[in-house]
């Protein structure tokens, strides 16, 4: 009994640990973030590879989404007779839940991964340390490029994600379900707000800043060998899909609750 | 120029350095020798801030950087890693050049000032616009060579830098490092394995066992001495006081 106490009480403060470390590891990012150098090089190597390289996969993840999410609401509905909200119900869904998280869930595994695996192979080869003995800093030569990159793109990254999203529910209403193609677009407009629109940009750099910095974190805390890259990326992973998540559920709160 | 005292480094229960004295003066060439996992490479490493020693002294050209203070210094060194450690983002040349680059020179220049560092070290110019990855490990080396000397640095550090070389890259690597100790006056401080390179590079050496300087003297004492230790690694014979374990 004592053990399991002890044992519970141990992970808890493990857990606290590793939320300390995370959180000077993001403030000492926010710190070199506004001191000088700042290597341009590095930023737009790190926008092309997170923003434009994700394209594709932000793009089939939204359309399927979209398409799904109009075909669940129209048969749902359908129980209450209110297959008509269709378009209004996609707009909302994409934009305010499932543009954000999927697409920043899509960036944890595409970006977050390939960011904790290179960081991490650095480390492990000892070019972090060539990097310091090149007075580098690698937090300002590798974080900082890599998150401010990530924190920027993604509201893009999000706004196509939602344009996408509700494209693929206009597909699936007007070929499927027999929309009117005319009135599905404008149902589309007239219901969205202001509101709805800029908490989804919102969402996506907060979840934009989250992959990068986990990514970021588990590389440059990485263990030795190649079983420490392994590890790094995957802790890297699991914990920003989680924080993602947690994010979004605060972010939510934030902007709706009445 | 460099001095350490009393120098104490443990990594969790493996005590690998324990009291390590050492006096480099300017311009000098050193050679620290020692068997595989004695801490040569962790007594480098501590020396450019890279680990911070649990006990002792590191004073640089009268600074005392045993703590922090590194960073001030750090143009001043150059360093060539066991593994190379190339970033591999980059080609070749900006490898080489990486310090230059960040210096605002203009890139085109820079990469003509990295074929000639190339050249210093053997390498081929086509080889400038190569990624470290399709390189073989001796081409790596010379290439971490050519990026620890390409800002003419006054401390260098070469961390093995024959290691995985044929006789002949080896006998043009050696005499390369002498030419800098001599000609530009830098202070230099080698670790290697081998003899050749311990005649053609050193003014001082220093045999590390035990987490201790086990012996330092002229190389030209190396050979007169009867210390138990040097005589069997300089004879590479597997029975004498350091264990070898069959
Ligand atoms: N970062 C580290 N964490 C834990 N132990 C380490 C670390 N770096 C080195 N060691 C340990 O310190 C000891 C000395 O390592 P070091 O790399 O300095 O050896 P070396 O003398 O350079 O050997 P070699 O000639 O094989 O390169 C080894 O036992 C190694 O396991
Ligand atoms: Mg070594």
């Amino acid at each position: 009994m004592i053990r399991l106490l002890a044992m519970i009480g141990a992970a808890t403060l493990g857990g606290f640990a590793a939320v300390g470390r995370i959180a000077l590891f993001m403030a000492s990012t926010l710190r070199h973030l506004v001191t000088q150098p700042f290597y341009g090089r590095e930023f737009g190597k790190a926008l092309f590879q997170i923003g434009f390289l994700s394209l594709p996969v932000v793009g089939l993840t939204a359309l399927f989404t979209g398409g799904a999410l109009a075909l669940q609401i129209y048969s749902g509905g359908a129980r209450f007779s209110a297959e008509a909200v269709v378009p209004q119900i996609v707009a909302i869904g994409m934009v305010r839940e499932l543009g954000p998280v999927l697409v920043g869930l899509m960036i944890a595994a595409r970006v977050t991964s390939s960011i904790a695996a290179e960081i991490a192979t650095m480390k492990v080869t000892e070019q972090i340390d060539a990097l310091v003995t090149l007075s580098t800093h690698p937090m300002k030569y590798l974080t900082v490029p890599r998150v401010l990159a990530a924190t920027l793109v993604m509201p893009a990254l999000v706004g196509v994600g939602d344009i996408i999203g509700i494209f693929g529910g206009y597909i699936v209403g007007t070929e499927r379900l027999g929309f009117n193609a005319a009135s599905y677009l404008q149902n589309t407009v007239d219901f969205l707000e202001q509101r709805d629109i800029v908490s989804s940009l919102v969402k996506g750099a907060v979840f934009g800043f989250i992959a990068a910095l986990m990514g970021c974190y588990y590389g440059m805390t990485a263990g030795r060998g190649a079983s420490g890259v392994g590890a790094a990326t995957k802790g890297a992973v699991v914990a920003a899909a989680v924080l993602i998540l947690a994010a979004n559920l605060i972010l939510t709160e934030a902007f709706f609750s009445i | 120029m460099i001095t350490l005292s009393g120098l104490h480094k443990t990594f969790e229960n493996n005590a690998v350095l324990r009291g390590v004295d050492l006096h480099i003066g300017k311009g000098q060439s050193l050679v620290v020798i020692g068997g595989s996992g004695t801490g040569k490479s962790v007594l480098i490493k501590c020396i450019l801030g890279l680990m911070t020693p649990d006990a002792g002294q590191i004073v640089v050209d009268g600074q005392n950087i045993t703590q922090n203070g590194h960073a001030k210094l750090l143009h001043r060194f150059g360093m060539l890693f066991q593994g190379a450690a190339l970033f591999d983002s980059l080609p070749v040349w900006e490898n080489v050049c990486f310090r230059m680059l960040r210096s605002g020179q203009s890139r085109a220049d820079l990469r003509d000032v990295a074929a000639d560092k190339l050249r210093r070290v053997g390498l081929e110019p086509d080889v400038a616009d190569k990624f470290p990855a399709e390189l073989s490990g001796g081409m790596q080396k010379r290439v971490g060579l050519a990026r620890a000397i390409a800002a003419d640095p006054e401390i260098i550090f070469f961390d093995e830098p024959t290691t995985g070389l044929d006789p002949i890259m080896a006998g043009v690597i050696n005499d390369l490092i002498r030419e800098i100790t001599t000609e530009m006056g830098a202070t230099a401080i080698t670790i290697t394995h081998d003899m050749s390179s311990v005649h053609a590079i050193a003014d001082q050496v220093a045999m590390l066992h035990d987490g201790v300087v086990q012996w330092h003297g002229n190389v030209a004492a190396l050979a007169q001495t009867d210390d138990a230790h040097v005589r069997q690694f300089i004879t590479g014979s597997a029975t004498g006081p350091i264990p070898t374990l069959r």
